[in-house]
């Protein structure tokens, strides 16, 4: 490895990344990154759209780390290849039918990813209905939202932001807030659904 | 009244653990009782808890995206694969078996071409195969269909002698034309030239003739025309096909003979370098040529034939091959086409040889083969003088 860098066992990484290590990720991403971007080059993708599968890729592990649910039956790298590859297959698949024959002739990898891609899909999705729900409650409730739920701000320092009285008034304007994001977020989720 | 936004402040506080011991036992006594509450209470939950993903969710793309802005800041391709050499080196693999990848970097024009080859891949190899296939058959049909049209005269280089008529015909038809339109007057009588012709010389005096077998091979009927375009009709005798050699009668009635013959046939062999020469029709006129004798042997090392060289053109099959002193030694057969001027002509033993049988079984007239040569000591000139009415064309149709 490079000058100076720790290098880690699988073991230790899923440690450190539990532990939310920023290093720990940087490495573990700059290690496996090649492999995916080869891959993804190799079957008719462009440099951008390795990055985006690589990183959604590492996202999905990475949250699994997190949450603890992690049952890593290989190596981490199996486990990134295996998930990127779905990631990737699924992405072309949608967009093109005619050119570039998927190259899937490998021997499918009991790697347990094909479940966490599963859970991972239905996450995004309430993600993404999350996102079109903020865009639409509008102004100020949107900032005020993401500046207590998104940026971890106390409501002190949100009652100073958007000129508050006091910190009551914030917090009840907040609440109204929060029932209206609340009817966008579920109409949408259903409607979607 | 509590509008929801109150209960929202409630659940915040229930869950943040900021009520009290009596609030909360009130409030969950509530919930358990209200299963509107409860929902209410989940809802809240669960939207509070997409929120918190979604930030964390944004922060680590974030992140992610600030380690990859580094990683491309301080890592040129070159060092990526040096990074995967050094994991080769240490042996690492992946669980599939597989070895890592070294990242190729493509030019957008040659990723292009290698996913139009990989989808076409298959179309193109057909295409291709069958290409080469196409190329070969008419390759090998040209040269068999070639070989097939030259089987009949020529075999291995060796060329036989008798001229095809059709081709001066249509020269003579182009030229008979032009004739008839500055004389319109006068129609031409037009003979029939016939398909081949070569060349035949007297074997007696009462109407035998020798040729090639080649010339009259396949012949329909048989027409021989002397100096003075007198024609008579014949018929082959014999024909040996080994030797190359055919004895012609002369059927019409009103057939006299040809007279006393000149020259005579040499029952031996001659010797190497001596002068021969031949007379012939290669074309509508008389034709000389000499020579010298090269081999005794012909082509292929037949002994049937002399080598002889003389420069011989179609039509001269069949033609006599006389020596200096005007002896008959051999027939005119063939030449080969790859070998500077070397004609092969049959050798006269085994004519006589021929004749003597044919006189042995009897059948037909007999044999009266000149017995004096009158050519021995005149001059080459004078000997054609005396030769030349002794020599026909003999015209073949089929």
């Amino acid at each position: 490895m490079g000058k100076g860098q720790p290098s880690y066992t699988d073991e230790e990484f899923v440690a450190a990344i539990r532990r939310d290590d920023d290093r720990a990720l940087a490495q573990l991403y700059r290690l496996h990154f090649p492999m995916i971007s080869n891959y993804v080059l190799q079957n008719s993708g462009t440099d951008d759209e390795a990055k985006d599968v690589y990183q959604e890729g590492v996202m999905v592990f990475y949250e699994k780390v997190r949450e603890g649910s992690l049952e890593l039956s290989c190596q981490i790298k199996t486990y990134l290849y295996a998930v990127c590859r779905r990631l990737w297959l699924k992405r072309l698949a949608e967009k093109t039918r005619f050119s570039g024959r998927l190259d899937d002739h490998e021997p499918f990898l009991e790697t347990g990813a094909e479940a966490d891609l599963e859970q991972a899909e239905e996450k995004e999705r309430q993600l993404g209905t999350m996102a079109q729900a903020l865009d639409l409650v509008g102004e100020p409730c949107r900032s005020l939202l993401e500046g207590f739920y998104l940026l971890d701000k106390s409501m002190q320092q949100l009652t100073d932001d958007f000129g508050y009285t006091n910190a009551d008034n914030a917090k009840n304007q907040k609440y109204k807030c929060l029932v209206r994001l609340k009817k966008l977020f579920f109409n949408q989720y259903q409607e979607s659904n | 009244m509590k509008t929801e936004a109150d209960y929202y402040a409630l659940f915040e506080a229930y869950r943040a653990g900021g009520l009290g011991d009596a609030e909360r036992t009130a409030l969950e006594h509530r919930l358990a009782a209200d299963p509107a509450l409860a929902q209410r209470l989940q809802e809240f939950e669960e939207l509070t808890g997409t929120l918190t993903a979604y930030g964390r969710r944004q922060a680590l793309r974030r992140r992610l995206s600030a380690i990859h802005a580094d990683m491309v800041a301080e890592h040129t391709p070159r060092l990526d694969l040096a990074k995967v050499a050094e994991q080769d080196e240490r042996g690492e693999q992946f669980a599939t078996g597989q070895a890592p990848r070294p990242m190729l970097r493509i030019s957008r024009t040659e990723q292009k071409l290698r996913a139009f080859w990989q989808g076409h891949r298959a179309t193109m190899m057909v295409a291709a195969a069958v290409a080469v296939l196409a190329v070969f058959t008419t390759l090998l049909g040209l040269e068999m269909y070639r070989t097939s049209q030259q089987s009949t005269s020529s075999r291995y280089g060796y060329t036989m002698l008798r001229r095809e008529v059709e081709r001066i015909k249509r020269d003579q038809r182009s030229m008979n034309r032009a004739i008839t339109q500055i004389d319109a007057a006068a129609p031409t009588e037009r003979v029939n030239p016939g398909k081949f012709s070569g060349t035949g010389f007297a074997l007696t005096s009462d109407g035998y003739l020798v040729t090639s077998y080649h010339v009259i091979q396949g012949a329909d009927s048989l027409l021989i025309e002397n100096r003075a375009r007198q024609r008579f009709r014949a018929e082959p005798v014999f024909t040996d096909v080994a030797h190359d050699l055919a004895i012609l009668q002369i059927t019409d009635k009103d057939f006299t003979g040809f007279g006393r013959l000149p020259y005579a046939f040499k029952r031996g062999q001659s010797d190497l370098g001596e002068k021969v020469y031949t007379l012939g029709y290669p074309r509508e006129d008389l034709v000389f040529n000499d020579g010298s004798l090269s081999a005794r042997s012909g082509f292929e090392g037949d002994t049937g034939f002399y080598q002889v060289s003389i420069p011989v053109n179609p039509g001269n099959s069949g033609g006599p091959l006389l020596d200096d002193r005007g002896n008959l030694i051999g027939v005119v057969s063939g030449r080969q086409m790859d070998v500077q001027s070397a004609a092969f002509a049959t050798k006269s033993s085994y004519l006589m040889r021929l004749v003597d049988s044919l006189s042995a079984a009897g059948a037909g007239r007999p044999y009266n083969l000149p017995r004096y040569n009158q050519l021995g000591g005149t001059t080459r000139p004078q000997q054609i003088r005396k030769l030349q009415d002794y020599v026909f064309v003999v015209k073949v149709y089929e």
